[in-house]
């Protein structure tokens, strides 16, 4: 064998080695998605000849359940980014409280999200927990859970995801960020200077991962919307879920055209991010 | 700019029940002047400096600048900027934005922040690097930009913890050059900690000598090398030659002979310190002590012996002596040794300093 021909061999071998992961996702993911996407475009109908139809994308209130699936997801976002901020700052300053604090709320991270959405609805519906605590009559309990404002949903995406960021960005920050915010200080940067021009930026890819990642996770989970939100109109994994359970066969190319668009917008958020990332990372 | 440094008793207990990491610490850092904290690792140097930032609280004692008590002051309102070990040059931002972070933090125009970190940079000499990166430097060129950052600051007083000792020889030496320029044009007040004598030599207007937390020694580098108080400043000063002895009538008895001391010294046993570059090997007929080499290490065009000299009816001594450039002897030559009076220095035994230090500890803590 020649020195030439070595890292050819190298790359191919580093190739063969990566393939069994990667073989069955692009398989499962990439059969999946196909599958649907002829299902959605009606060129593999269950019954009836195969024809080209964009009925199934025009049959469903696709646009309302994407902006309320958006809208969820990026509020619930948010909450969980700001709060989970907080608690990862709250560790690494590692006072004795704070630190109680943290592992508290690490605990919800084992929880499952169809416990959380249990709980969360025990808690704030409005003959739940907090009222009766509180000693508000159910009449004058606002509706929050399956209300017009999904604060319920929001509210249990935000408190599991939060948990999971300051996971992350605690990680993140726990090794370096005390030796920065010490010279920081020393170089005369007060409390919020601190903040804004250290802390922050540190944090910011480790912030924005685990935010991309609660925004796709939170855009295509089902139990917690269906379960805590109100019956129409339905965020897009609800609606794909109920159309696939229809005992209307008719419904199933809808249902795929459902799940087609919430992979896609998914896909879209990832890309954004990594770019985005890519150039928070490229500053560091 | 620069501001005078007064800690007083300063004292710090991380751990109740722990020895201090620092004890009754006091020492002056006048304006303009540079003032090393010299010590092996865990002495508790880089307590002094945090202690001094504002980054810890000292368990006990003060720290005044300008006469003014700093007790309660946050670390950004002292006046004080540091440099440590790694550079810490804020990853996320240009060279030009770290030496520009005192002076935007604290509110100036744009362009003046620019321009100030320009000049900063060049008083550095690193003019036209402000563009690049920071993680795009190496480590030299870091420590400087972590150096221009602390002087834009405009602190009253400058805290150096060991900013130079992850550097190799030559950039150390480098830096060295640089600072004593910076020194001339700026007159900063520094207070520098550092584990390397040659550093606060080169740096250092008057050392003060911390040894497990406590001050053993201050003085100009000089004196501690030729005077130093105890077995522990010697060693850490690189002194190699510990003849123990008597002292009676101002004069050292012991496996070499009767030596006479240039300073009364108490009488009693004592221990002769001498510094390898002052010994001399010399013909038998000039020595004040006659020895056989049982050693000989190279360093550089010149060679470290270690001469053996057996007493009678003592324990033989060891005298370490440096020879000239290019000098050479071998092992297991008879030769005499010199050893002016003005070199010979008696410190107590080793067993008597920690039983006086123990019995004054003990003492405090009741």
């Amino acid at each position: 064998m020649t020195a030439a021909g070595r890292p050819g061999v190298g790359a191919r071998r580093a190739t063969l080695l990566v393939l069994p992961a990667v073989v069955p996702v692009v398989v499962v993911v990439g059969a999946a998605l196909t599958s649907a996407a002829l299902l959605s475009l009606g060129l593999t109908p269950l019954v009836g000849r195969p024809e080209l139809s964009l009925d199934a994308w025009r049959a469903t209130e696709l646009g309302t359940s994407i902006r309320l699936s958006l809208a969820i997801a990026a509020g619930a976002t948010a909450v969980a980014t700001v709060v989970g901020l907080f608690l990862a700052l709250a560790v690494t300053a590692g006072a004795r409280r704070s630190r109680l604090l943290a592992t508290l709320s690490s605990l919800t991270i084992p929880v499952p999200h169809l416990v959380g959405a249990a709980a969360m609805g025990l808690l704030l519906a409005d003959a739940g927990f907090l009222p009766r605590l509180l000693g508000i009559a159910p009449a004058d309990w606002p509706a929050l859970v399956g209300g017009r404002w999904w604060i319920a949903v929001g509210a249990e995406y935000a408190w599991k995801e939060s948990a999971f960021i300051a996971l992350v960005v605690a990680g993140a920050l726990s090794s370096r960020v005390a030796s920065y915010t010490e010279t920081a200080a020393l170089l005369g940067a007060g409390r919020w200077a601190r903040f804004r021009h250290v802390t922050l930026p540190l944090a910011a890819p480790a912030l924005g991962a685990s935010a991309a990642v609660s925004f796709v996770y939170t855009l295509g989970s089902y139990e917690v919307a269906a379960l805590l939100g109100r019956p129409s109109p339905e965020p897009l994994p609800v609606l794909a879920v109920r159309l696939f359970t229809s005992i209307d066969l008719a419904a199933r190319p809808q249902a795929a055209a459902v799940a087609v668009t919430t992979s896609a917008l998914g896909l879209v958020a990832v890309l954004v991010s990594l770019r985005s990332l890519r150039r928070l990372a490229a500053e560091q | 700019m620069s501001g005078s440094l007064q800690l007083t008793g300063l004292t710090r207990v991380h751990t109740a029940g722990a020895p201090p990491a620092l004890d009754d610490l006091t020492l002056a850092v006048p304006a303009g002047s540079c003032v090393a904290v010299l010590g092996p690792s865990g002495s508790g140097k880089s307590t002094v400096l945090r202690l001094t930032a504002g980054l810890d609280a000292p368990t006990r004692g003060t720290v005044h600048l300008d006469g003014r008590d700093l007790a309660g002051v946050v670390p950004e309102r002292r006046g004080m900027a540091m440099v440590f070990q790694r550079p810490l040059l804020f990853p996320h931002l240009s060279v030009r934005d770290n030496v520009g972070f005192a002076d935007r933090v604290r509110g100036l125009p744009r362009r003046e922040v620019r321009e100030r970190a320009e000049h900063h940079l060049e008083l550095v000499q690193l003019g036209g690097f402000g563009n690049r990166p920071a993680r795009a430097l190496s480590g030299g060129q870091a420590q400087r930009v972590a150096l221009a950052r602390a002087l834009a600051a405009e602190p009253r007083v400058l805290l150096l913890d060991e900013p130079f000792s992850a550097l190799d020889t030559g950039l150390r030496q480098e830096m060295h050059e640089l600072l004593a320029d910076l020194r001339l044009r700026l007159a900063p007040t520094v207070l520098l900690v550092t584990h390397d004598p040659a550093e606060a030599d080169a740096l250092a207007d008057t050392v003060a000598v911390l040894d497990a937390g406590r001050l053993q020694q201050l003085g100009p580098m000089r004196e501690l090398y030729a005077r130093p108080r105890s077995l522990a400043v010697s060693r850490l000063l690189g002194g190699r030659t510990e003849v123990p002895g008597t002292v009676t009538g101002g004069r050292h008895r012991s496996a070499l002979g009767d030596l006479e001391l240039p300073a009364p010294a108490p009488e009693g046993p004592g221990v002769l310190v001498v510094r390898p570059e002052a010994v001399t090997l010399v013909a038998a007929a000039d020595a004040d002590a006659r020895g056989t080499v049982v050693q000989v290490r190279r360093r550089g065009l010149r060679a470290l012996v270690t001469v053996e000299v057996a007493g009678r009816g003592t324990e033989p001594a060891a005298v370490a002596a440096e020879l000239p450039p290019g000098a050479e002897v071998p092992v297991g030559a008879e030769v005499g040794l010199r050893i002016p009076v003005t070199a010979r220095c008696v410190v107590p035994p080793a067993g008597l300093s920690e039983a006086r230090d123990g019995a004054s500890a003990h003492d405090r803590q009741r």
